[in-house]
């Protein structure tokens, strides 16, 4: 079968991309290729060329290699050590950006369990009613924001 | 984007990579960023912020300085 292509892949992309996203968020675990073809009753590789498409367009971000997704940022498909527990479920961040913005997504209270990221200690910080209601340390952003994409996984 | 206990901890973080010290915000400065970048996101009619969304964003948190320049200007 030839893959979607124009707006095939557009609407494609946009099941995917809602699918996704809505199990991410429901149940804290992002769904890979496997999962995706079957709920959306389309072959893996319309699915993989529809993941294509999202992360080239940013929308998520695929592992290096083979084609899973390692982010439907800020749902982080693998255990990081940015934990997230809301609504009685525990989500991954792979940055503390990322750990606060499971939080917004969620809309939900969360509490945020981060490391130092030089001495490894744990630090927490908490959401009640949107806002941040308990904090420690300081945020540090390494990369200019112009050259965030050019290594995603570094930034 | 790490979280680090302390100014020293990000000096020290820094100067173990050879990396210039970048940008730092405070837990609620990335609250307030973070909610606004991602406050949609799961919402069946989201779309990528545009460039300028984006830097509207950015200066509403207060992050102005070249640093956060989204343009590569």
């Amino acid at each position: 079968m030839t893959p979607p292509a124009g707006p095939a892949l557009e609407a494609l992309a946009r099941d995917v991309r809602l699918y996704v996203f809505r199990q991410a968020a429901e149940t804290g675990r992002v769904p890979q290729p496997p999962q995706i073809a079957q709920a959306l009753r389309h072959s893996q590789t319309e699915i993989q060329g529809a993941l294509k498409h999202l992360a080239a367009g940013k929308v998520l971000i695929l592992a290096p290699n083979d084609g899973n997704i390692w982010a439907a940022n800020p749902f982080c498909a693998v255990p990081s050590g940015f934990r997230v527990e809301a609504g009685g479920k525990t989500y991954w961040g792979i940055c503390i950006w990322d750990a606060l913005g499971i939080a917004a997504a969620l809309g939900k209270d969360a509490v945020i369990r981060a490391p130092c990221g030089d001495c490894g200690e744990a630090m927490t910080l908490e959401i009640r009613d949107r806002k941040l209601v308990r904090s420690e340390g300081i945020i540090h952003f390494a990369v200019p924001a112009h050259h965030w994409w050019d290594n995603i996984g570094f930034t | 984007m790490l979280l680090f206990r302390a100014e020293e901890h990000i000096d020290r973080w820094c100067l173990a990579r050879d990396l210039s010290p970048g940008a730092t915000l405070t837990p609620e400065q990335g609250w307030q960023l973070a909610y606004a970048w991602y406050k949609d996101k799961v919402k069946p009619d989201w779309r990528r912020h545009t460039l300028e969304e984006a830097e509207a964003l950015l200066a509403a948190t207060g992050l102005t300085s070249s640093f956060w320049n989204l343009r590569g200007e």
